[in-house]
């Protein structure tokens, strides 16, 4: 135990003894955010505020970096001892049976209350028609430009293109010798899995069929179609060197030193860019993606605060979701770590209005599937498989279609046996 | 206390085994006996991990040796700031693994990395080259990480073992006419050889179960080439949430490493009865 | 004459290594230094007009770097008290009442190095919270222990061996016990020994990160390797900040090797060489 001087542990004890002042109810919350240096003033408000509302509650914030959060979580949840409130992985999390359903918790909230979240972005915390999850967060993607780069190009920052066609022209204009119009993601983390289903719904293709069970990265020509487009940037010469390598964090940093003029990322690489390179702050200017038939969707991740299946005081670890989720620490989340809202009911918001780049990201959300896709093996179909696919096909291109196929079969036989 | 450190020993162990026996779904879990052997051992990318595992150890723990030995005797002699050169020779094993590798993700980094710039600087490559980015580069950078990892130890075991050297073997050699490249064939290594195989069997041990340095590098990748079998366990483990496949190919993994160990030794010490 | 040039070269191809050994850490200085903007420039500047120590001062007030430091200090501490406690009963055990035992003993320890840490997280971590040691020092103390044994316990194994039996004789013919005898006198000629092991203990426990991770939920028990990762956001990465918490790690290993090298080199020297 923590080493606690002996008189001093007498004294509480006695107090202890003596008051008979309830023991207050400890919740852990562990999202990786918490280690998110612009998020740390905004959480620490939201747990204060919430402890002087609710006296006898304390919440107690699990710091936990976030490539091993996952892990971290597991390792608790499978003595039974995870964290009371937890944002993972939803569908993985329900399926191994770490989580609990919220719908008891869920129905008894007043309508208006519920009103708040569309049917759409609820589908996204189901399980087997259950709810496991609150969203609380997301992030749209879309393209982001460097209006500086595209001027110097000749190009016209008020006319983004809109078919590939239009965006191959672009491209071809904003690069050179030692800068590009874009960086393809290759890196082997699920952003690369992201940006490659958007490029595959913008041509109007699928990468699985309607109840997940078969894979048509390769089956459905239009996806493959667009994955050849996507990843042949490369070697159109348009592309970043070194896709296999590039990450989120590669990606920003390319964009931030202008050695990239546009990139797919979610409304928080704004943030990112301007904190890496002050003078990029407000230079920027967002458009959908490019897409080859009408009304094609973009991409929202979406995160949400669930309980898990340990959890000895559902109530209150409720109580605290639902007051995280409120529209104050909405705005907040938005404002400083610009982690764009899950409520449908902020459009009006003057925060969100003030902002007219949050107020596009918004609209452009407001055509967006939710990520990630609903399976209980996503996050290593999308990090491993679907990754080992993209960079076999970085290397040697003229396998794409065989790689794809391969991959095909390989994730239809993964999904059935789930 | 001899029964806790068997506790301590056998626990792991002992659960590692049970566990690679049942198909674990989350908090559940079924006896499937072999079946996740039999998962594993079917499976294309358990072989090619172990593939790359072999290799990447062999080669490591060579250069390790290799270099450190070279090391060790090169400034042996050397009587100037002895500790100051120790020290400083001794930082890569300092520094925890997965900051040195972050370290050096960024040198090699193609766009600003130190490592390209240096080298475009120096005019040596024309353009910028993604030292982690094709499958061959990548393997031969982590290698070269963990190289820089692991040198320090075997050159300080090394350096130990040469102190000890009695000077009048060496004299007695010269005296001989032997010359230097025999003086280090008759003189140093035989002198040197448990020390070797410590040094040796403790660094085959700890490479092949390191996972950090490739884990923050490449996670494995591209397409595989540097998916160690660590790297593999790790992501059945945590990614793929199957835990008793993982566990399955743990214990494949203690197998191979003990099979080699023995292997080594049995190698490297033929006399050991004699002492 | 030959011999100069001998020397010249020795120093020159030392230098080069020394510079690409530690050019990394050199990074981690250069970046610590430098203000946020700068660190990702193309070319990138190896010393820069706005070196500072900003970035320890932020690390160093608004994160609790000095507990983290404490809390890694008590369990290193720990950990190496009770492993070269625990080797030095073993080795004594050993060499005095079971020798043939010694060899199997070392393999059966060298087990648990075998398989690679991911396995071994959960049922370690379910152990520790069934016996309530979440969160405390003994946790981490008692799984660094059982990686840390079998090296430690192999080196002095060899130590103890060329202590020569007499000596034991000599003391309890004067009336003392076993462990008397090897309390006052076998050990403090181990002394050299001792210190090595503890050394290597010391930087075993002081780097690993993953038992900290997943045993330790409450962010005051935190070791500095956690406290680092932790700075490490998805969306924004102060790397000078990083990189000052990363040499703030790194320092206190290195006084405690410079100030302890040469019973470092000392031991290894007695105790392994002779085996």
């Amino acid at each position: 135990m923590r080493s606690l001087n002996p008189l001093a542990a007498a004294v509480i004890a006695c107090l202890a003894f003596s008051a008979s002042a309830q023991q207050p109810i400890v919740l852990q919350w562990q999202t990786a955010n918490l280690t998110e240096s612009q998020y740390e003033p905004v959480w620490k408000a939201t747990i204060a505020e919430f402890e002087k509302e609710n006296p006898g509650v304390r919440i107690e914030p699990v710091l936990v970096a976030r490539k091993d959060h996952w892990t971290k979580f597991v390792a608790a949840a499978q003595a039974k001892k995870a964290p009371c409130i937890v944002t993972v992985d939803l569908t993985t999390a329900a399926y191994n049976g770490y989580l609990m359903p919220l719908d008891k918790y869920w129905n008894a909230e007043p309508a208006e209350f519920r009103r708040a979240w569309s049917e759409a972005m609820l589908s996204a915390s189901k399980w087997k028609g259950q709810l496991y999850g609150l969203p609380i967060w997301g992030g749209t993607y879309a393209e982001i430009y460097n209006r500086d780069l595209v001027t110097k190009a000749g190009l016209d920052p008020a006319k983004p293109p809109k078919s590939w066609n239009d965006y191959m022209v672009w491209a071809k204009k904003l690069s050179g010798s030692d800068h590009w119009a874009t960086a393809v993601l290759g890196g082997k983390t699920d952003t690369t899995t992201r940006i490659l289903l958007m490029w595959i719904w913008s041509n109007g293709g699928e990468a699985f069929n309607a109840d997940m069970t078969e894979a048509t990265f390769a089956k459905n020509p239009k996806s493959l179609e667009a994955i050849k487009f996507y990843l042949g940037l490369v070697k159109d010469g348009v592309a970043a060197p070194a896709p296999t390598t590039t990450n989120y964090l590669e990606q920003t940093n390319l964009f931030a030193q202008q050695k990239i003029a546009t990139m797919r990322n979610a409304y928080w690489a704004l943030a990112k860019v301007s904190g890496d390179n002050p003078a990029m702050k407000g230079r920027m200017f967002v458009a959908p993606g490019p897409a080859n038939v009408p009304n094609a969707p973009t991409l929202t991740s979406v995160a949400a605060s669930s309980i898990s299946a340990s959890c000895p005081y559902p109530e209150q670890a409720w109580k605290f979701i639902k007051f995280d989720a409120g529209k104050k620490w909405t705005v907040e989340r938005a404002k400083v770590a610009n982690w764009m809202p899950t409520r449908n009911d902020m459009a009006d918001d003057p925060a969100i209005k003030s902002d007219p780049l949050l107020a596009q990201f918004v609209q452009i959300g407001n055509n967006a599937r939710s990520y990630p896709l609903p399976s209980p093996i996503w996050a290593e179909i999308a990090a491993n498989d679907i990754v080992d696919a993209v960079q076999k096909a970085l290397l040697a291109p003229e396998k794409t279609e065989e790689i794809f196929t391969d991959l095909d079969a390989r994730l239809t036989k993964k999904l059935k046996d789930v | 206390m001899f029964l806790f450190l068997c506790a301590v020993v056998l626990f792991p162990l002992a659960h590692a085994f049970w566990t690679s026996l049942l198909r674990v779904r989350g908090l559940s879990s079924r006896f499937v006996g072999a079946e996740n052997y039999q998962h594993v051992l079917t499976d294309d990318a358990f072989w090619h991990s172990l593939g790359v595992s072999l290799t990447f150890t062999v080669a490591c723990v060579v250069l390790h040796i290799g270099i450190g030995l070279a090391m060790a005797l090169l400034i042996d002699e050397l009587r100037f700031a002895r500790t100051a050169l120790r020290i400083a020779f001794l930082t890569p094993w300092m520094v925890a693994p997965a900051v040195g590798a972050t370290i050096w993700l960024w040198l090699l980094e193609p766009q600003f990395g130190v490592v390209n710039y240096l080298l475009q600087a120096a005019g040596i490559v024309s353009g910028p080259i993604a030292w982690l980015g094709t499958p061959a580069l990548a393997f031969a950078s982590v290698a070269a990480v963990d190289v820089w990892r692991g040198v320090p130890f075997v050159m300080l075991l090394m350096l130990a073992g040469l102190a000890t050297i009695p000077r009048e073997q060496y004299e007695a050699a010269a005296i001989d006419g032997a010359g230097g490249w025999q003086r280090f064939r008759y003189v140093t290594l035989p002198n040197l050889r448990y020390l070797l195989i410590v040094a040796s069997t403790l660094d085959i041990i700890n490479t092949i179960r390191h996972y950090d340095i490739i884990g923050v590098m490449t996670a494995g990748g591209p397409a595989g080439a540097t998916e160690v079998l660590p790297v593999l366990l790790y992501n059945t483990a945590f990614r793929g949430n199957r835990f008793g496949e993982a566990a399955a190919i743990g214990v494949l993994l203690l197998l191979i490493v003990l099979a080699f160990s023995i292997f080594h030794i049995r190698l490297t010490r033929p006399d050991r009865g004699a002492r | 004459m030959r011999g100069r040039r001998v020397q010249w070269l020795r120093w020159l191809v030392t230098l080069v290594a020394l510079v690409v050994v530690v050019f990394p850490f050199y990074w981690m200085l250069n970046t610590s230094f430098k203000p946020a903007s700068e660190i990702f420039l193309s070319p990138p500047t190896f010393a820069s007009a706005n070196w500072s120590l900003d970035a320890y001062a932020t690390v160093l007030t608004r994160r609790p770097v000095g507990r983290y430091f404490l809390n890694s200090l008590a369990v290193a501490l720990g950990t190496t008290a009770l492993s070269v406690t625990l080797a030095a009963f073993a080795a004594y055990g050993f060499t005095r009442f079971f020798p043939r035992g010694a060899m199997p003993f070392i393999v059966l320890l060298l087990f648990t190095k075998m398989l690679p840490e991911t396995l071994l997280i959960i049922p370690y971590f379910r152990l520790m919270s069934d016996l309530g040691l979440l969160n405390t020092y003994a946790a981490l103390v008692l799984a660094y222990s059982s990686f840390a044994l079998p090296f430690s316990v192999w080196m002095l194994i060899g130590f103890f061996r060329s202590i020569p039996r007499d000596i034991d004789e000599a003391a309890m013919i004067d009336g003392a016990t076993y462990l008397q005898a090897f309390w006052r006198v076998i050990l403090p000629l181990a002394r050299p020994g001792l210190v090595a092991v503890a050394l290597f203990t010391f930087l075993i426990a002081w780097n690993s990160y993953v038992w900290a991770l997943v045993l330790t939920t409450d962010s005051s028990m935190y070791v500095l390797s956690v406290g680092i990762a932790n700075m490490v956001g998805e969306y924004r990465v102060q790397w000078n900040e990083l990189m000052a918490a990363a040499v703030i790690a790194a320092l206190p290993v290195m006084i405690l090797y410079s100030l302890l090298e040469r019973h470092l080199v000392n031991a290894i020297t007695a105790g392994a060489v002779k085996g």
